[in-house]
């Protein structure tokens, strides 16, 4: 039984153009992150005013690896995750560049995971990543984002927490 | 043959023939001669001439696009989905397309400051002469960005046209290319859309100095006046005239009439944007006391004219709401326009009487006047104040809601999240709707200073709620709390004053020049500009402000109730605080490092821009941080840093201008250089290690800062101290020692001196590196060297012949 539809409000107020980031739900998103070879998690520093940070660490610690954008770094002190600050734009850059080796040195990333930043701010990033590299991004924080390749729609910050608490679960 | 020179010439037997000689073919170089200066390879550069530069810096700093819009509607061929990076009808790809978009941004900002500036010069000539004198303060080096790129050096009103005339000419150059079927390479749009940023940095220039030459405005005086700010020291018993925009030339004629006839203590002045900043220097450089008042930036626009305290509005140019009529009418507010760029469809009333306008306007005949003659708009504007405070008392005119309405309408709420959804902040105004209903107005408090007054949530809630006005009602206490003090903006940095601080900016010891420039956008309110300067001069950065962000960061106190401006002394020196003045006022952040060229390292700097920008990039720890920037303007006064080599930081809405430039810390090629003492190949540090790019958050800024004030030429001491910074500034707004510091070390002298032997273990233990203990050196490990004497340079052309 679905607990939050997250697909439902795709409403948007103003368009980057004729392409829109599919609907899914949270069962869905796990199903994808499950199946990446090299998923990165991309926490913002909006994580860190709600419990949207303890979700972060709840999906940190079940082995993804977290690029802390912003200052979300401070959230994950002494939590036992595999967290690494990098700042949103430069890893924006750096991921359209067949030659970067990661984060860890491991190589780049085929799947990559957006979660606690301004809406704005994000779909830019995004909109670089959909337009010039191959790079499949998920967004699951609490607006719908156009730009992602998949996308939570529009959600309360209540119903939020509990789709992000499935997905968790069926990692 | 004799030489000819310029000027007007009759000719011997014909009567009524005049001829009038303006340029000379190599008139600057000639000039220049007869000074004594030598004249660089580049005096007035066209677009090709500094393209070589620009590759240099875009193979290290590579565009990052971000487009806002996958179509292009530039053409009938059109409109074309470029998504994907794919082609257009006519060829152009989605690179291309971006980078010629953010050109466009680069010379409508441009073409801002320079039609400002051609304006006010035109004026100030028509009424000083055009063999005024330029006047700035105790300098030789009176206009350093004209110099360096066109190679004249001005000294009259009269010589800044001729700059103009190039600064024009090249815009008219760079806005054809937008046009369909020109450039097609994306690189080559990037080196024009700094050319373009280049050139702003000279009209901003020319502007400025024909202002602070003919108005009294602080000249280089870091004893500048202090001014009030905030809505909540604008007394409204009084008839209160606001003034909004850029361009100050026709409110000093309103200044003037106002104390020729008394009224400075019967009538509240007040202003919003650069006019307002420009307002409170004018007639202040022999100890005048500023005689108008700021509100704050556009973001206080509509709060300002909503509270329905103008009794008139005056605007000028730039920046101003298309809606300021419409809304000002509702309000039964008069409208003056003064200047060509914003006419809003009023009829011209120039050549009126003062009687008839002010009987027209205070009468409700006309909701407004377009008045272009100064002298006329000096008199009638106050006068109509006057007249119209006590007309809109007696109709009771108000438009925030009352104490009881807010109830009402707080509590009509149905949540629905529209509001929300076109908020451009996306601010939590359902919450603070349901706040209200609860009894708690603290949510409206804190939503009153992170919203921008656009109005779009308005119109789109469904239970019609004024959202903006219930916003507004709801933070009275806060606004009435809004004041504070700002030093009003005292121009160039002097000759002397660079002699003094050079030598520790280009060593390091003085950890950075920190800049905080540009417009009112802020991604959380405007308290993040006060934390961020207030945080940064205890570590004894200089702190140079400027514009918008000038005025928001006068906006908060600290315990004992001061400002910042109040708190800090504003000489240029480390751990100072520097109110350079408005928009235009930009240029003398340029100017500064272009100085510290010139005469700390006595290069010549006229036509000679390669040279200087390549000193700059590699020497000076300068920063620039545009955290609200929001207007075209900012994006080409950032470019015009760029191309000099100084790194600029947005806040996060500045992704939405398209393009960032970013490097690779990780390409270990892109970092090196030559040592022009042999042309040997030098690793230098990754910093800066953008020149445009945005930051997420305040915390992650400012770490960011210190990281980038590191520059090859640091000596021990100055490496020292900013790699304090960066790994303190880390450690406290991050939470974490950053991965990358241990690649700016040379030797174990620049390692932070309390924590030396906690790091050179780390520097053992995680990296490899060998350590002498009983010293407590370093024995190897280092990329680079520890050489001050090297001369750091990204142009082969200026290593030793012999060599190269
Ligand atoms: S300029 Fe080119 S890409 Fe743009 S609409 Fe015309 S054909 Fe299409
Ligand atoms: S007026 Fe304020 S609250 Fe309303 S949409 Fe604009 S920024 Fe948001
Ligand atoms: S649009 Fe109106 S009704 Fe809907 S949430 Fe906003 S204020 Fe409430």
């Amino acid at each position: 039984m679905l607990m939050v539809d997250t697909t439902k409000n795709t409403m948007i107020y103003t368009t980057w153009g004729s392409r829109n980031a599919k609907p899914v739900q949270p069962l869905v998103a796990a199903k994808l992150i499950s199946k990446a070879k090299r998923p990165l998690l991309v926490i913002g520093a909006d994580a860190l005013d709600s419990d949207v940070i303890n979700k972060a660490i709840a999906i940190g610690k079940k082995g993804l690896q977290i690029a802390a954008t912003g200052h979300s770094m401070q959230g994950f002190k002494d939590q036992d995750v595999n967290a690494k600050y990098v700042n949103i734009h430069f890893l924006a850059h750096y991921l359209g560049d067949k030659n970067w080796k990661g984060l860890d040195g491991q190589g780049s990333y085929d799947l990559v995971i957006f979660l606690g930043h301004k809406k704005y701010y994000v779909n830019q990033v995004l909109s670089g990543l959909k337009n010039f590299t191959d790079i499949k991004t998920l967004a699951i924080d609490r607006h719908y984002l156009q730009n992602a390749d998949m996308s939570f729609g529009n959600l309360k910050p209540e119903d939020h927490l509990e789709a992000l608490d499935e997905l968790i679960s069926n990692l | 043959m004799s030489k000819i020179t310029t000027g007007k010439f009759s000719l011997e037997d014909l009567e009524n023939v005049q001829i009038t000689i303006n340029n000379i073919v190599g008139a600057i170089e000639t000039k220049a001669e007869e000074e004594g200066v030598e004249m660089g390879p580049t005096p007035k550069p066209g677009i090709s001439s500094l393209r070589n530069w620009d590759y240099k810096l875009l193979s290290r700093y590579q565009p990052v696009y971000t487009p806002v819009c996958d179509q292009c509607c530039y053409c009938t061929f059109g409109k074309c989905d470029l998504g994907g990076n794919k082609e257009g009808a006519c060829g152009i790809n989605m690179e291309a397309h971006q980078a010629r978009e953010f050109l466009l941004r680069v010379i409508t900002g441009a073409a801002a400051h320079a039609g400002h500036g051609r304006h006010i010069l035109h004026h100030l000539i028509e009424k000083h002469g055009g063999d005024h004198p330029i006047n700035v303060g105790p300098s030789n080096l009176l206009a350093p960005n004209t110099q360096m790129v066109t190679g004249i050096m001005p000294k009259t009103l009269g010589d800044l046209e001729k700059v103009m005339d190039y600064v024009e000419e090249q815009l008219t150059q760079l806005l054809a290319t937008i046009h369909v079927g020109q450039e097609g390479s994306s690189l080559d749009f990037e080196s024009k859309a700094m050319h373009g940023g280049m050139l702003d940095h000279v009209g901003m220039e020319v502007s400025d100095l024909a202002q602070i030459s003919c108005m009294g405005m602080p000249k280089s005086d870091p004893e500048a006046p202090l001014a009030e700010i905030g809505m909540g020291c604008i007394d409204s018993t009084k008839p209160v005239l606001l003034v909004i925009g850029h361009n100050v030339a026709g409110v000093t004629y309103i200044m003037d009439y106002m104390r020729e006839h008394d009224l400075d203590d019967k009538m509240e002045l007040a202003g919003l944007c650069c006019t307002a900043i420009d307002m409170t220097r004018y007639q202040t450089d022999k100890g005048g006391q500023p005689r108008a008042k700021i509100i704050g930036a556009l973001a206080k626009e509509l709060k300002m004219i909503r509270s329905a305290a103008p009794d008139v509005i005056i605007v000028d140019e730039q920046c101003v709401r298309a809606d300021v009529l419409d809304e000002a009418k509702r309000l039964f507010i008069p409208v003056i326009t003064t200047n060509e760029k914003i006419m809003y469809g009023l009829p011209d009333r120039s050549k009126d009487s003062a009687d008839k306008i002010i009987e027209d306007l205070s009468s409700g005949k006309e909701a407004g006047a377009l008045i272009l003659d100064f002298d006329l708009l000096g008199e009638v504007a106050p006068r109509l104040a006057m007249k119209m405070a006590p007309i809109r008392e007696a109709k009771g005119i108000k438009s925030l809601p009352s104490d009881e309405e807010l109830k009402t309408l707080t509590a009509s709420c149905v949540q629905c999240g529209a509001c929300e959804l076109v908020c451009p902040n996306n601010l939590p105004i359902m919450n603070a709707m349901t706040a209200a209903v609860a009894g708690d107005i603290t949510k409206f408090e804190k939503l009153h200073d992170h919203c921008i007054a656009c109005g779009r949530c308005d119109p789109v809630c469904p239970k019609g709620i004024p959202i903006l006005n219930v916003i507004e009602k709801a933070a009275q206490r806060a606004i009435r709390e809004e004041k504070g003090k700002m030093r009003a903006g005292r121009g160039q940095i002097s000759d002397p004053e660079i002699r003094e601080e050079g030598v520790n900016l280009v060593m390091g010891t003085t950890p950075g020049i920190l800049a905080m420039v540009g417009c009112s956008n802020y991604p959380e309110g405007t308290k993040d500009l006060y934390t961020v300067a207030n945080e940064m001069l205890q570590r004894n950065y200089i702190v140079v402000m400027s514009g918008c962000s000038a005025m928001d960061l006068g906006m908060y106190k600290d315990e004992e109730g001061k400002t910042l401006y109040e708190k800090y002394p504003a000489k240029f020196l480390a751990g100072n605080l520097i109110n350079v003045g408005s928009c235009v006022s930009n240029a003398h952040i340029t100017g500064t490092a272009i100085k510290v060229a010139a005469i700390f390292a006595q290069r010549n700097i006229t036509g000679n821009y390669e040279e200087i920008a390549d000193y700059i990039m590699n020497r000076i720890g300068a920063v620039g941080v545009a955290w609200g920037a929001y207007s075209q303007k900012a994006s080409s006064i950032a470019t015009g840093c760029n191309r000099l080599g100084i790194p600029v930081i947005v806040g996060p809405h500045g992704s939405k201008y398209r393009r960032a430039l970013i490097g690779k810390p990780y390409n270990e090629e892109d970092w090196k250089v030559y040592d022009a003492r042999n042309g040997e190949e030098m690793p230098i540090p990754s910093s800066p290690e953008f020149l445009l790019t945005t930051a997420e958050t305040i915390e992650e800024l400012m770490p960011m800062i210190a990281k980038n004030c590191i520059r090859p030429s640091d000596n021990n001491m100055g490496r020292m101290i900013k790699l304090t910074h960066y790994i303190e500034l880390s450690q406290k707004y991050l939470g974490h020692l950053p991965e990358d510091w241990y690649k700016f070390v040379r030797v174990e002298t620049d390692l932070p001196i309390t924590r030396r032997e906690e790091l050179l273990k780390i520097l053992e233990k995680e990296h490899g590196w060998e350590i002498d203990w009983k010293r407590k050196k370093i024995i190897s490990g280092p990329t680079m060297k520890l050489d001050v004497s090297a001369q750091p340079t990204n142009v082969k052309r200026l290593c030793k012949e012999s060599v190269c």
